[in-house]
């Protein structure tokens, strides 16, 4: 707990400055700055992935997926794009969420499973999404948001849901889903501090 | 879609909520679009606090595998921004001529020891075929960057709906795969052939995109496929307007 702790901590509060740094050593092919990369985005990028993918055997293959990733498009990393945790935590999201989309297109075209999964009642994810959060200031930050922004947000989010997915789940029409999207996001940026 | 319709987008593409055609006729907008580049990046930055807010502790063996793949990973190299050419003078044409012109011969030089006449042809008949579309007064030459390798030229001519493609540096696709060329419209996405490196040469010249507004390289299965692989999209480029 107290590494883990420690790993959480040193996430939130530097990840720009020092991942990035690592980044630009990692596009040098610097294997040694890497394995310190890896230790500092593993745990979110890990988290991530598997609150999206849930199994366990195929979360991991992600993760290993987005780790050499990282290590392969290093060089490709700007920062005048972001910082470098940002990076890799869309790059892992990104792949996360086109391993659940891949397997229920598969799922889909083998009429096995149709909208049974799409049927999972919202709640049941933001609540345990809500539940787990481990940032308070995230916690407090969605808190903020209306109901409406908040489930769509965590749906897409958490849920690796399309918006048309989420309006849907939410019985919303598309338009108001795309706004309440935006609206939250933004909410929580200023909340958040993001510049 | 309106403007405004496209730039409320901004949240759902910043959560990868965005998919399909959808998601591709967004990027194109993003490429035009700064305010909305600026807002997706700051909306990326607040949704990885999410992400960071999810972190678990992962399995230990797992950092011993990936230290063993990357070790046989090679890494690729930093990205060049590429600019498309727009309203140039019969001057510049004729340079953007002479340099194309210069890039297919060299691309054939390159290998000249071991081409047969008939492939040295080829070279003069694409050196012919890039001159004639790039003499058009609208011709644009535009540059991809290939995901996985390699640069791709395109030179391209609407009032001729014609569209040349050459590269003498493209990786190979993996094994059992190709590269195949869409042109995407607001209605979807027309295949325009497929094509596959020999040592990095190749070429391909394709007709009838017109009212596409973007070009798109995806790696699909040998044969092709009926639609895109968007997760496969190795690169692609806007058509300008003009």
């Amino acid at each position: 707990m107290g590494d883990r702790a420690r790993r959480l901590r040193s996430a939130r509060t530097e990840p720009a400055a020092e991942a990035g740094e690592l980044m630009q050593r990692v596009a040098r092919g610097d294997e040694a700055a890497f394995s310190q990369l890896y230790d500092l985005l593993v745990g979110p990028v890990f988290g991530l992935v598997r609150r999206i993918v849930r199994d366990p055997a195929q979360s991991e293959e992600v993760v290993q997926e987005v780790m050499v990733e990282l290590w392969r498009s290093a060089a490709k990393y700007s920062p005048e794009r972001g910082s470098a945790t940002t990076w890799a935590m869309t790059l892992a999201h990104r792949r996360a969420v086109d391993r659940v989309r891949s397997a229920q297109a598969a799922a889909d075209r083998d009429d096995m499973v149709g909208r049974r999964d799409a049927n999972r009642p919202f709640d049941e994810v933001s609540e345990q999404v809500t539940a787990r959060l481990e940032q308070e200031q995230v916690r407090r930050c969605l808190s903020t948001l209306t109901d409406l922004q908040r489930e769509s947000v965590l749906l897409a989010y958490y849920g690796g849901r399309t918006y048309r997915e989420v309006g849907e789940l939410l019985n919303t029409p598309l338009g108001t889903i795309k706004t309440r999207l935006r609206d939250g996001l933004i909410r929580l940026r200023d909340c958040l501090g993001v510049a | 879609m309106t403007s405004a319709d496209i730039h409320a987008l901004t949240g759902a593409y910043a959560l990868d909520a965005v998919s399909g055609v959808e998601r591709m006729d967004f990027e194109r907008h993003l490429a035009e679009c700064d305010s909305c580049t600026q807002e997706v990046r700051e909306l990326r930055e607040t949704a990885a606090r999410l992400g960071l807010a999810a972190a678990a502790p992962p399995p230990p063996m797992l950092k011993s595998r990936v230290m063993a793949e990357i070790h046989n990973v090679r890494q690729q190299s930093p990205e060049t921004t590429v600019v498309p050419l727009r309203r140039r003078s019969l001057a510049q044409r004729l340079t953007l001529v002479a340099a194309a012109v210069f890039f297919v011969a060299t691309a054939g030089l390159g290998v000249i020891v071991v081409r047969q006449n008939s492939q040295l042809d080829d070279a003069t008949a694409q050196a012919t075929r890039m001159e004639q579309i790039l003499s058009a007064g609208d011709a644009q030459l535009l540059t991809m960057q290939n995901r996985d390798g390699g640069t791709m030229r395109v030179a391209v001519s609407r009032s001729q709906d014609k569209m040349l493609l050459l590269s003498d540096d493209l990786a190979s696709p993996p094994e059992g795969k190709t590269y195949q060329v869409w042109a995407v419209d607001a209605g979807g996405q027309r295949s325009m052939g497929l094509m596959k490196p020999s040592n990095g040469d190749v070429s391909l010249a394709v007709g009838g995109f017109s009212g596409a507004n973007t070009v798109a390289v995806t790696v699909e299965p040998d044969g092709g496929s009926q639609k895109p692989t968007l997760e496969e999209k190795v690169m692609s480029a806007d058509i300008p307007v003009s």
